[in-house]
């Protein structure tokens, strides 16, 4: 095979036995990468299981495309039953692991069983070791990674692992490659330490085939012109996410506190961001060939070196009320060595801040750190805490309910969770698209999304990106943010398109989201190194077949239509300032919003289930 | 004028676009192993040193070379392998004092930069801008040793950290 190398590995990490089972019988009709990680997921997970019990499967799936010579091509698909909410927990890291595992011979790698000791799991090429690791238990995942190079020999040798969230089963515990490199939502940091499993470091000497590669070479080289020559690389490049963050703060696209405020002072006109980059920024690095480079990699003297992007610049700041980056840096170091989902983890330090300024719980709750707005103790302790479960951190690991349910039904009322998880901090209020996103997602959190951002980006230009709304979406509405047209069409096309691109193996940063908004380009490269003659219109056809497993498996696990929801804060308190003042969410709109995703869909209306007769078109068998 | 490729460990992000792309050209197939440019990496220090053949005046892998079979390309300055000559003794690769001499992990094939010709790949998609292409100046020299002179300050710092 070309791009696909043919092989699953299969290991059972409790009786030691280890299977190569065939990748090709499902590329046709599930693509690769996630596309196919569910088909196993599916078909592997016995209805019944729990997350955390042995026969749960943790998935690894590399694309077709990982690990070949094209831009942005470095990605890895994780899956498995999620600890957080009894459905499909999905994330997806970057870094060097996945073109590794590739060069080793894999497409997928699947974990079963829980072993009887601390093990990693040690893959180079055909040879697969199950090794002690009762010296790395306990280990956070930096000192980790360096010491199985060290101990096996290697400087070259991928590792993803967890730390000690991991290990103490936290519910939101991640999975860390290289340094900030995160499977961070769903909790699948904790079924790899339910099943003892510290690690799995890959070394691989094999080749990737390619089907056509004079004109892979050719069109691959203009792709990275192309790629690095777009403004939003040059921006991605330069300062990764920061300037946009603050840009974000201002549009109200993000949240203050626990989705409490937004135009907050200190976050929209003061962000520290860009001034601590100018300060201490010294390189931006990125995962196997990409130009993106969106990582920023710091050296603040008083706590080191280390890297960061994305979520925690708003994360660690004003989700809560923090204005000093020396705090958000401090906190993101913690949590990415301690293996914690950083976005669930400042959403439950914005909870205990809110129930705090509520009068709802005081420092005996917490035990004795008043979770003043903005405390730095209260932010770096909770991180802590809740890793190595002590103290108020022990609940609190066990998820925001856990811990809201034992303070009283007050508490239990001011979560705001969608599916059991921290939603992805967008304001839905201002965003009426991206809370249908949000709301009817896979896992509880399916953001971002290009749809979302289009909603972000309207406002600069209103009748350009209404134009646009109408071209790819078929209704201007699609980009106003407080319209509730168009927004079904905006969520499929948005949702099949990350589908596809995680699929192949590449980052949807440059091929969906930021770059390029359809999938012609990956498309075209699918076709030039797997040889297959797959259009976009067949590709996103596959993508639909992929999004109604996705919705099986979670209605397998008893998922119906009243949990695409939001929390009742989004209809009931309009934002009280800023550029979207009064804005909030429509409950019948909404609704109707959802009635048009399900029509659209093939869904039925009153349970929100893919119909029979849609299953049969799709080819689906469940 | 001959030309030669500046490379720049001071820019370089260690993404591996130059040996993957590298590796295509030369062998078709996507394996940064196959590739004759290699990066040495510090990842936690984002320390990367690009290694890659220095095209010496006297070259170390032609003078060990027990069969001629090492040569150097007067047209485009690079060093390349006769294959119908190599014995795959390997004594180039370990002669190379950079360790810019690599060879196939599957196969044993003595892998060397040949500047794709005078027309280098990696030169064309490094995103970093790390490595470009220049004219052999004066100029280019000094870019050369000033890079140089900056590497064993960058890794002492990377491996002083983890020794």
């Amino acid at each position: 095979m070309n791009g696909w190398t043919g092989k699953i590995l299969k290991i059972d990490v409790g009786t030691r036995k280890v299977e190569i089972l065939p990748t090709e019988e499902h590329v046709d009709d599930y693509l690769g990468g996630r596309g196919v990680g569910l088909r196993l997921v599916y078909d592997l997970l016995r209805p019944g299981t729990k997350p955390l019990d042995p026969e749960n499967p943790l998935i690894f799936s590399m694309g077709p495309l990982s690990g070949t010579a094209m831009p942005s091509s470095g990605r890895t698909d994780v899956t498995a039953l999620s600890p957080q909410n009894n459905l499909r927990g999905r994330s997806n890291f970057g870094g060097y692991f996945g073109p590794e595992a590739k060069y080793a011979g894999y497409d997928h790698i699947i974990l079963v069983g829980k072993a009887e000791k601390p093990v990693y799991v040690w893959i180079q090429d055909d040879q697969v070791e199950l090794r002690d690791a009762s010296q790395l238990w306990g280990k956070d995942t930096y000192d980790t990674q360096k010491l199985i190079q060290r101990e096996l020999g290697d400087p070259e040798i991928k590792v993803v692992c967890i730390g000690p969230a991991g290990e103490n089963l936290v519910r939101f515990a991640c999975l860390i490659t290289e340094y900030a490199g995160a499977a961070g939502r769903g909790g699948l940091g904790a079924v790899m330490g339910s099943k003892n499993v510290k690690a799995i470091a890959v070394r691989g000497h094999g080749s990737v085939g390619v089907a056509r590669p004079d004109e892979l070479l050719r069109e691959s080289v203009a792709l990275n012109h192309e790629i690095r020559e777009s403004p939003a690389c040059k921006e991605l490049s330069s300062f990764g996410v920061v300037r946009f963050v603050s840009v974000m703060y201002k549009a109200s696209f993000f949240p203050v506190g626990y989705f409490e405020d937004v135009d907050w002072e200190e976050m929209s006109d003061k962000y520290g961001g860009p001034a601590y980059l100018d300060k201490h920024l010294k390189k931006q690095v990125g995962c196997f060939a990409c130009p993106i480079r969106c990582k920023n990699f710091l050296h603040v003297p008083e706590f080191g070196k280390g890297f960061t992007t994305c979520e925690p610049w708003s994360g660690f700041t004003g989700a809560v009320w923090n204005p000093d980056m020396d705090v958000m840096w401090q906190g993101i170091q913690a949590a990415n060595r301690l293996g914690l989902d950083s976005t669930e983890v400042s959403a439950c330090i914005g909870l205990l801040m809110e129930l705090q300024h509520e009068g709802l719980i005081s420092e005996k709750d917490t035990d004795g750190i008043a979770m003043e707005r903005g405390s730095k103790t209260a932010i770096l302790e909770t991180v802590r805490k809740i890793a190595v479960r002590e103290g108020f951190g022990a609940l609190l690991g066990d998820g925001q309910r856990a811990f809201a349910e034992k303070i009283g039904p007050k508490a239990v009322a001011k979560l705001d969770l969608v599916k059991g998880l921290a939603p992805h901090p967008y304001e839905f209020r201002a965003y009426h698209g991206t809370g249908l996103m949000q709301a009817v997602g896979h896992r509880g959190d399916p953001l971002p999304m290009r749809g979302s951002l289009l909603e972000f980006e309207w406002s600069n230009a209103p009748e350009w990106f209404q134009e646009v709304g109408q071209k790819m979406y078929g209704h201007p509405g699609a980009a106003i943010p407080s319209s509730y047209e168009g927004k079904a069409s905006s969520t499929i096309l948005s949702e099949h398109n990350a589908l596809a691109v995680d699929s192949m193996g590449v980052c949807t940063w440059p091929y969906a989201n930021f770059v390029f908004h359809t999938i012609d380009k990956a498309v075209r490269m699918l076709q030039l190194v797997t040889g297959k003659d797959w259009d976009v219109p067949h590709v996103l056809g596959i993508a639909e077949r992929l999004r109604n497993l996705e919705r099986m498996f979670d209605v397998r696990q008893g998922l119906t239509r009243e949990h695409d929801a939001l929390p009742s804060k989004f209809f009931e308190t309009p934002l009280a300032k800023g550029k979207y003042q009064g804005a909030v969410l429509d409950r019948a709109q909404f609704e109707e919003m959802k009635d048009q995703y399900y029509t659209l869909r093939g869904w039925d209306l009153k349970t929100g289930v893919p119909t029979p007769e849609k299953l049969a078109e799709l080819r689906l068998r469940t | 004028m001959l030309k030669t490729l500046i490379v720049d460990a001071q820019k370089c992000v260690g993404c591996r676009t130059c040996e993957s792309y590298c590796a295509l050209k030369h062998g078709g197939t996507c394996n940064p192993a196959r590739a004759r440019i290699h990066v040495v990496k510090w990842e936690q220090d984002a320390v990367f040193v690009p290694i890659n053949c220095r095209r010496c005046e006297k070259p170390a892998c032609e003078l060990v070379c027990p069969r001629h079979a090492t040569h150097r390309n007067f047209a485009t300055g690079a060093m390349e392998v006769d294959a119908t000559r190599c014995i795959g003794c390997l004594s180039c690769v370990f002669a190379c004092p950079f360790g810019a001499t690599f060879a196939d992990p599957t196969t044993g094939e003595v892998l060397k930069c040949d500047l794709c010709g005078g027309d280098p790949t990696c030169a064309k998609v490094c995103p970093a801008g790390a490595i470009t292409y220049e004219d052999l100046s004066k100029e280019a020299y000094l870019k050369l040793l000033a890079s140089a002179d900056r590497i064993p300050l960058l890794v002492r710092e990377a491996v002083g950290k983890q020794g």
